[in-house]
């Protein structure tokens, strides 16, 4: 029986190697998609393999995985036709070789959000179809702060009134040390990662991170701390969990809250992030979308999918109903513009600029975060640190 | 020899399936130009043949699915990172050489002059197809053999107009597709190419085809790339082709490079300024693992071990919990533990001692908060194998000890001590070697931070070598750089493999100490 099996063993390994050289499908859909989604791609799917009796597959790949996965398995024909993404994995996708352009006629174009159609373009080209937009705005306590500021000074003296470690009570936070949701700060003064080439593509050699004015961002994120309003270790969990808690009045946070928010029953408020010096803080906008696999057998079958089918209304609205962000479509944005919520953070987006999305930002996070620890921790002074971070993500660059 | 459960002919019949599923395996490995798998693949079907049919390779047959788990799960990956350590493979450099080329001699351009067609397709009963183009001046091009358009006239009898609304419903016997039985044909249409003149015309969307011309030749000779639009010519170096003027085309793809990750990793300022701290902080983290997991096991191993203390199942249960929840989920309540404003941690101290510890802001700090973790984690592990071991010491050494006068101290330094480390210490090196390389509870906990001032590279305060490999590899320039990041394993495995090896020598002294007790 032992030898049975062996041979059994063998055999179901052999089947395994075979079946990895097999190529993926033609004439068939295949979708990666995160697990919010997912039902309303289904369904989708369903109803377009009715329609034009093309089968549809939707597969439920966890967010963070699937630009990984497509790496590693479209290569090798593993790969899926279509994904869901925000807009700046692209950068990376299109140097590997694994995105494909989608080219939309100007009446189908109209209808999208501007930014968002400039956010999924590279090199001249578009390489997504956006659904949503996203942008940290301004979240607020409506019961302890029945006004929202409008300065940034404003917003340091409600919160000094309102913080009371001893109590566990506090008036403003923002998680740290994150680039991303600190950036308004850095930017509403003229600072900036990548500068521009002439002709609008992004300079990797041009960074912006201790110009002048994001020194001044830097300063007033210290004066923050010295202040006593940020406090060290304030992350995502421990900024979320006191504002769901009743126990911080304001954050700069994004629509992915919305959920635990709700469900702890805050009155709360979205709103712009206050002006800096008189100026505006911008953040920085991501858009997500869909996107065609270059390594795709079905093309022009996943384009038309996507350009008959998801951009609908009927689609958009049910994808902004499984998560609460501004749509790309018109057509969807102007029906729920209404929304509080989509309010808030559409305005907040509408200052916004969209997030860098060349491959050379993966070295700006690192370097960036550690230069924001040192400021809030007090280790460095901020010019110190930013001009540490800006020397290190060149020098990383240039790959000395 | 008819000892076989089975009779001989079914062996038989079972390896010539086999057989036949390998070679066709094969044939599909050679056919994809994968000759290594297919080789691998045919020595490993003649071993396993050979095996089974000789008698005097009988003692193979137990061992056989062990080997072939051993090539797969240990013996491939060490290889294949080895391999990988010699190349560029990372971010821009994911496709082979094959496939980038392939991207660029798929890719168009349209002529100034190029001109839009729209386009009816039309089926007979075998379903073939015929495409009919229509020019912007109302010029009706029949696409005969899939290959070239001849102009036809409106006019033409074969144009069948069966209601009368002006459009077209059959081509000969050719009937019309419609917009859905355009879309289910689409991969077949999308694959089309038309000659006209020097250019090709085909299908850019669900409307129209289009004039447009091949963009991109590769010279394999010169081992180059031409640009048939303007002429310019694109070298290959490094895994780019790149043109005189120093334009660089995407995608680039897989070389070797030979030893340049590991010259790297020398030359870089960046990566080797802070080596030696990191690793001696690697290594100190391993030590301490060990040790404090190991006098915790081990104490709590005596104490449960002595007969007279009650309840001691139940507390054994209690103890082993730690060990039973995922540990993923362990440290980020650690994590939350340790907030140096929130944390249980720090209210504690604070209401008794009115002190706050910066936990995670404080390099120091931060790794007594590691070790405190990685405690908390791994002594369930040391108390069980300590139990364990403690069962296997005779009883009698200690009543013999007793008798000759020994104190409880005595016999536990001079007997149980030494017997219990001849069977532990091979997996307190196991330990120190998985510690060596725990990326988890350091990524989860600290993700190598707090950050060090002014160093100017990517290591934290409490980064191990395997943690700032992953920052290398994943933070680096752009991405993914699974070339260095391989370099940088394998060092590790070096390193690891040595240590190693010293702990074992070490141990084999200590299997002779046991044969004086």
């Amino acid at each position: 029986m032992k030898k049975f099996l062996t041979v059994l063993l063998v055999l179901v390994m052999l089947l395994g190697l075979v079946s990895m050289v097999s190529a993926s499908e033609a004439g068939k859909l295949l979708i990666w998609c995160d697990e919010t989604r997912t039902p309303v791609l289904a369904e989708a799917g369903k109803d377009f393999t009715a329609l034009y009796g093309v089968p549809v597959e939707v597969q439920e790949v966890g967010f963070a995985d699937i630009r990984s996965k497509l790496t590693t398995t479209a290569p090798v024909g593993e790969g899926a036709d279509l994904i869901i993404g925000p807009h700046d994995w692209i950068g990376e996708l299109i140097e590997n070789g694994l995105l494909e352009p989608i080219s939309l006629f100007t009446e189908l174009r109209s209808k999208f959000v501007p930014v968002s159609l400039e956010a999924f373009t590279y090199g001249g080209k578009l390489y997504g179809l956006p659904y949503a937009t996203e942008a940290v705005a301004l979240f607020y306590n409506k019961d302890l702060v029945p006004e929202p500021p409008a300065t940034f000074e404003e917003l340091i003296t409600i919160a000094k009134g309102l913080t009371n470690r001893e109590k566990g009570e506090y008036g403003f936070l923002i998680q740290m040390p994150d680039p991303y949701h600190s950036f308004p700060l850095l930017s509403a003064t003229g600072g900036y990662i990548f500068g521009e080439n002439p002709d609008g593509t992004t300079n990797p050699l041009d960074v912006g991170l201790a110009n002048e004015g994001a020194i001044r961002g830097a300063n007033l994120l210290l004066r923050l701390v010295q202040e006593g309003i940020e406090v060290p270790g304030a992350d995502y969990q421990t900024v979320t969990g006191l504002f769901n808690e009743g126990k911080l009045a304001m954050m700069i946070a994004g629509p992915w809250t919305l959920g635990g928010i709700k469900e702890a029953g805050i009155n709360y408020g979205i709103t712009k992030i206050p002006t800096i010096d008189g100026q505006v803080a911008k953040p920085f906008v991501g858009v997500n979308g869909f996107m065609i696999s270059t390594f795709s057998e079905n093309k022009l079958l996943a384009r038309t999918f996507l350009t008959e089918f998801i951009a609908t209304k009927d689609i958009m609205l049910k994808l902004y109903e499984k998560a609460t962000r501004p749509p790309a479509f018109l057509p969807a944005l102007d029906e729920v513009s209404a929304n509080p919520d989509i309010k808030g953070i559409a305005i907040s987006a509408a200052d916004g600029i969209p997030m860098p999305k060349i491959p050379e930002m993966a070295s700006v996070w690192g370097a960036w975060s550690d230069a924001l620890e040192l400021i809030v921790n007090e280790k460095l002074e901020p010019d110190q640190a930013m001009k540490n971070a800006a020397e290190q993500i060149k020098k990383t660059i240039m790959g000395e | 020899m008819k000892k076989f459960l089975f009779p001989i002919s079914l062996k038989i019949i079972i390896l010539g399936i086999l057989n036949a599923l390998a070679i066709w395996s094969v044939i599909i490995l050679i056919f994809d130009s994968h000759y290594w798998m297919g080789g691998i693949l045919i020595l490993g079907v003649v071993f396993i043949n050979y095996i089974f049919l000789s008698e005097k390779a009988y003692p193979f047959r137990y061992m056989v699915p062990g080997l072939i788990f051993l090539v797969i799960m240990v013996i491939y990956p060490i290889f294949y990172t080895i391999y990988v350590s010699f190349t560029n493979y990372g971010t821009g450099h994911i496709l082979n050489k094959e496939q980038a080329i392939e991207q660029f001699e798929n890719q168009v351009y349209f002529p100034k002059d190029s001109v839009s067609y729209t386009f009816q397709a039309f089926k007979n009963d075998s379903g073939e197809i015929k495409i009919i183009l229509f020019s912007p001046e109302e010029e009706a091009y029949l696409c005969e053999n899939k290959k070239i358009i001849v102009k036809v006239d409106l006019s033409d009898p074969r144009f069948i107009d069966q209601d009368k609304d002006g459009i077209i419903d059959q081509f000969d016997n050719y009937k019309k597709l419609d917009k859905i039985q355009t879309i289910q044909r689409l991969n077949e249409l999308q694959n089309l190419r038309f000659k006209k003149d020097e250019y090709i015309i085909k299908l850019t969307n669900l409307t129209e085809f289009k004039v447009c011309n091949k963009k991109y030749q590769f010279d394999s000779s010169l081992d180059r790339l031409l640009d048939l639009e303007n002429g310019k010519v694109y070298h290959n170096i490094e895994g780019y082709f790149v043109s005189e003027d120093g334009e660089r085309l995407t995608p680039g793809f897989r070389v070797k490079i030979g030893f340049q990750n590991f010259t790297k990793l020398i030359r870089s300022q960046q990566i080797s300024g802070p080596f030696l701290r990191v690793f001696g902080w690697t290594f100190l983290w391993a030590f301490l693992s060990v040790i404090t997991t190991f006098a915790l096991g081990l104490t709590l191993a005596i104490i449960l071990n002595d007969p007279y203390l009650r309840l001691r199942k139940i507390y054994r249960t209690l103890l082993i919990v730690p060990y039973s929840i995922p540990f993923f989920i362990s440290c980020l309540i650690w994590r939350g533990f340790f907030n140096t404003e929130v944390g249980i941690v720090n209210r504690i101290l604070n209401n008794f001692f009115q002190v706050i510890i910066p936990w995670l802001q404080d390099p120091i700090w931060a790794k007594v908060a590691l070790v405190v973790v990685n405690l908390w984690l791994g002594f369930p592990y040391m108390m069980i194998i300590t139990l364990g071991a403690l069962q296997s010491i005779p009883s009698e050494l200690g009543e013999a000890a007793s008798i000759d006068g020994a104190s409880r101290w005595q016999q536990f330094k001079n007997i149980t001590f030494p017997l219990l480390l001849v069977s532990l210490a091979p997996l307190l090196i196991g330990s120190f070697a998985f510690n060596f390389n725990n990326f988890n509870v350091i990524y989860l906990v600290t993700q190598g931070r707090p950050a060090i001032p002014g160093a100017g590279t990517p290591a934290g305060a409490t980064d191990i070598l395997i943690s700032y490999t992953y920052r290398l590899a994943f933070e680096g320039v752009r991405g993914n750089q699974w070339g260095l990041a391989s370099a940088v394993s394998l060092i590790i495995f070096i390193i690891v493999a040595v240590i190693s090896a010293i702990g074992f020598r070490y141990t084999r002294s200590l299997e002779e100490v046991s044969k004086n007790v």
